[in-house]
């Protein structure tokens, strides 16, 4: 089912633009509801975070004084962008993806990382001393979950021959589910994935008790919404890539809600199962545990690739 | 940048406003990376006069008043403060009132330890655990409320006994619960000892040894916890606790872990407690007389509060109004061990040191002063009882 | 009973800089010290392992004046203050007493041998002023940063601060 509609309408209203920041504003409801329920709440309404968006818009925007006044303005624009720009090589809502090119599954990656980097930017750029902390674990965690998770998602690009997303997408429906060829890549990519959004356990960088908000402490307003609708839309692209690559494919909308909104689940289970784990504890989690099981994962992806020619079985899986 | 200009001193202050903590304190921490190198308090925010408070209203007033210290242990503060006065009267509390007092001790030590429970999660970011316990709370709390009419403040207490009596509707109510929190707790014990992630924020953290415990000179659970073997219900068995013995519970770590498990043994111990009570409760009257002026003298008045020994001491000097209240409350014992152990930790694991001795500021702090924005002006008590009642008109 | 032998202990303990001893309540002695003496004596009574220093109260023994309409004010310059050191050990409570005159209200620090001491020391000093000697802290503690100096809530005297419009 994969509909073209003209660039403008792709780019402003569908699949990119208001649809895809409407859909990050219900999948942070769903997630918000979900561990709230697990953890025995009420959790919010349906256009919580919708409310809290125009909340946001509408306050003031303060700028605190000794920061750089152009980069403090800049930062959550280029996130948002980023992460609205990745979108388009991403087959959301189970469409095929707006633009494509050979090798966009780099691409897509490092802009997903580029919303990172702003909040480190965003925290250093503030005198305030929990901005301060915040950027420096946010980008600590940056770097320990970064290469496993990339790692993660090459596996089932070597296994199928190609680093774009769309083919591995349309390819992963044919094969076995990679979840069950390559599974520790799979856990590889969820938890890495929920390092990204910083989503408890791995919340040190935003950890309330210690450091208020983390990096985003100074923002308020605008930036502050933009920065939150930017891991919205992270989150809805993280998913989709992930059962994109794992769970086999998205031919159809309705595959992308039922695959997607089961992640969710289990990302939502997670959140609420565990305490959250010291900087240097995610740390040594990710290189000594992640990067290791990744690696195991693609040496055998490779030599599945080199001697699956000779064993007819394996070709399927790849 | 304060980091480009003194590299050596990264300062990074704790509140008086901070999510971590919801009552004022200051902190601050010096930090190198994550990890901190020295650490200061100030304390006082909510310091509110009460002891001096005390010295212009009469006994029964500060009755009330005294129940005001702190939120969360009120009905102890207000049972060290009529224990006290009574022995000063020389009037003796009928067994009943006794056993009823110790009672709703033990359902407030239950609340407040639950309470911690959640608070310490909550600072780990285990916020499942967090939002279970205090869950199960309200159970604790529905209690309190049946028996006193109040969730908190329950003014059980009076000057020679109590006001609120036991029936068997309320018993019955009382052990159903008690078997739902038991059962609880077992759970909690188990998450507490077993999960991995949640053993990886407490597990040798925060360690005080035994000798640095006696020298701090920490009390109640924390110092239990590193194996200081003090509790007034053991040692000077006030109340009921006579003829209701309580056992003395305490750990040889000293992490946060042992705190943990102190505190969650100590619920154990109130379960059972309450189940003898209930089931063996003296009757009898539930107040004496007593008189409004009280013969002049100086008593000592101590109580284990759930947060440690809780240390009055009163002066009378033969008139309606006492001559000096003293309140020396557990937390402030244990802010020593705060300072003292939180140097080498690293940053992310200063609120569960902090929460591990479950501090109470507005036990420590007893005096009003209120400033609002630029007004220059100090008001004392009455002022601000006065704006008060304007207020509210 | 052995409340009273661990009590005689205690007071065996201090007692060549004991100048008079009383029993108020059961449980409990008072043991009156001079104040160049009471570092010693508690530095005696914490080697000892008696017990543990449980409180330190601060007491206010103003003087009165009497005006030519026959009410009875207090003198805020003329008294004495008493200190109150409560050692705890099981049910006993032992207390060494210390009196110091306004005009002197200065007492050698026991910060240094016992490092709980130091908030209790801080609060008699800012509620009573009375100068610890050799305090490692002479911060507020719990009184306001721009509390006013020389005014001291727990003293009989005081009875509120001015409003200063």
């Amino acid at each position: 089912m994969n509909l073209s509609l003209s660039p403008l309408v792709e780019l402003l209203f569908f699949p990119g633009g208001l649809v895809l920041l409407a859909s990050g504003l219900v999948y942070e409801f769903v997630d918000r509801k979900l561990v709230a329920r697990f953890q025995n709440r009420i959790g919010p309404r349906w256009f919580q975070p919708l409310a809290d968006v125009i909340k946001l818009l509408a306050k003031e925007e303060v700028i605190p004084a000794g920061v750089v006044k152009g980069l403090f303005i800049f930062l959550p624009i280029v996130a948002l962008t980023s992460i609205l720009t990745a979108a388009l090589y991403v087959p959301m809502f189970g469409l095929k993806p707006a633009f494509s090119f050979p090798g966009d599954l780099v691409v897509t990656v490092y802009l997903l990382s580029l919303m990172t980097l702003c909040i480190g930017l965003a925290g250093a750029n503030t005198e305030d001393r929990f901005s301060l902390v915040g950027a420096t674990r946010a980008l600590t965690q940056m770097f320990s979950y970064e290469a496993p998770f990339l790692l993660a998602l090459l596996g089932p690009a070597i296994a199928l021959g190609t680093w774009n997303i769309g083919q591995i997408n349309s390819a992963a429906g044919n094969n076995l589910w990679f979840i069950i060829a390559q599974p520790f890549g799979f856990i590889a990519a969820v938890i890495g994935l929920m390092g990204k959004l910083e989503l408890p356990p791995f919340d040190a960088p935003e950890a309330e008790t210690e450091i208020v908000a983390g990096a985003l402490t100074e923002y308020s307003g605008r930036g502050l919404a933009l920065f939150r609708i930017g891991r919205d839309v992270e989150l809805v692209i993280g998913l989709t890539l992930i059962a994109s690559f794992y769970l086999g494919g998205l031919a159809n909308p309705l595959d992308f809600l039922w695959k997607t909104l089961i992640l969710l689940l289990v990302t939502a289970a997670l959140q609420s199962l565990f305490a959250r784990l010291r900087i240097d504890q995610t740390v040594g989690l990710w290189w000594r545990i992640g990067s290791i099981m990744v690696l195991l994962q693609l040496l055998a992806v490779v030599v599945g690739r080199l001697i699956a020619p000779l064993i007819p079985f394996l070709s399927s899986g790849g | 940048m304060g980091a480009e200009k003194k590299p050596e001193k990264f300062v990074v202050s704790i509140g008086p406003q901070h999510p971590a903590l919801k009552e004022p304190g200051h902190f601050e921490f010096a930090v190198e990376g994550e990890i901190v190198t020295s650490a200061t308090a100030r304390l006082g925010f909510v310091h509110r006069g009460m002891e001096k408070g005390t010295e212009s209203r009469t006994w029964v007033q500060n009755l009330y008043l005294m129940e005001r210290v702190c939120g969360i242990c009120s009905a102890v503060h207000a049972m060290a403060y009529a224990q006290g006065v009574e022995k000063l009267a020389k009037v003796e509390v009928p067994p009943r009132a006794r056993a009823i007092r110790q009672l709703i001790a033990e359902l407030e030590r239950i609340h407040s330890h639950l309470l911690w429970l959640g608070v310490a999660a909550h600072e780990g970011g285990f916020d499942t655990l967090f939002m279970l316990s205090w869950r199960d709370r309200e159970t604790v709390m529905d209690l309190l409320e049946a028996i006193t009419g109040n969730r908190v403040n329950y003014s059980a207490n009076v000057l020679g006994g109590v006001k609120i009596d036991i029936d068997e509707v309320k018993s019955a109510a009382i052990l159903k619960g008690m078997d739902f929190l038991e059962e609880r707790t077992r759970h909690y014990m188990k998450v507490v000892t077993e999960d991995e992630t949640f053993l990886g924020r407490t597990r040798k953290i925060g360690t005080m040894t035994l000798e640095q415990a006696l020298r701090l000179g920490s009390v109640g659970p924390t110092g239990r916890a590193s194996g200081v073997p003090y509790d007034v219900r053991v040692d000077a068995p006030y109340a009921a606790y006579q003829d209701f013995p309580v056992n003395i519970v305490t750990d040889t770590a000293g992490d946060l872990e042992a705190r943990f498990v102190v505190r969650i043994k100590e619920l154990y111990e109130s379960y059972r407690v309450i189940r003898e009570l209930v089931d063996h409760m003296p009757a009898g009257e539930l107040t004496t007389r007593i008189p409004r002026r009280i013969q002049e003298g100086e008593v000592v008045s101590r109580v284990e509060a759930p947060r440690g020994e809780l240390f009055y001491f009163l002066k009378s000097n033969g008139t309606d109004m006492p001559e000096r209240i003293k309140v020396r409350t557990p937390s402030l014992c244990n802010w020593g061990s705060i300072l003292a152990t939180a140097v080498g930790h690293r940053l992310a694991d200063m609120p569960m040191i902090l929460a591990g001795i479950d501090p109470c500021f507005s036990c420590n702090d007893r005096m009003i002063l209120v400033k609002r924005g630029n007004d220059q002006t100090v008001w004392t008590w009455e002022d601000l009882r006065r704006y008060g009642i304007e207020y509210y008109k | 009973m052995d409340i009273d032998q661990k009590l005689q202990a205690g007071a065996e303990i201090v007692k060549e800089w004991v100048i008079s001893t009383s029993n108020p309540e059961v449980n409990r002695v008072d043991l009156v010290v001079a104040p160049e003496n009471l570092k010693k004596a508690v530095a005696a009574m914490l080697d000892s392992q008696w017990g543990y220093l449980s409180a330190i109260t601060g007491l206010d023994h103003p003087e009165y004046l009497t005006d030519e309409t026959g009410v009875k004010k207090v003198d805020p310059d003329r008294g004495n203050l008493e200190l109150l050191y409560h050692f705890s050990g099981g049910a006993a409570v032992l207390t060494l007493r210390v009196t110091l005159p306004y005009s002197e209200a200065v007492i050698d620090s026991i910060c240094d041998i016992d490092m709980a001491a130091q908030l209790y020391e801080r609060e008699a000093a800012e509620l009573f002023g009375i100068e610890f000697r050799g305090a490692p802290s002479t911060d507020h503690l719990v009184l306001p940063d721009d509390w006013p100096v020389g005014v001291y809530p727990l003293r009989k005297a005081f009875t509120g601060l001015k409003k200063e419009s």
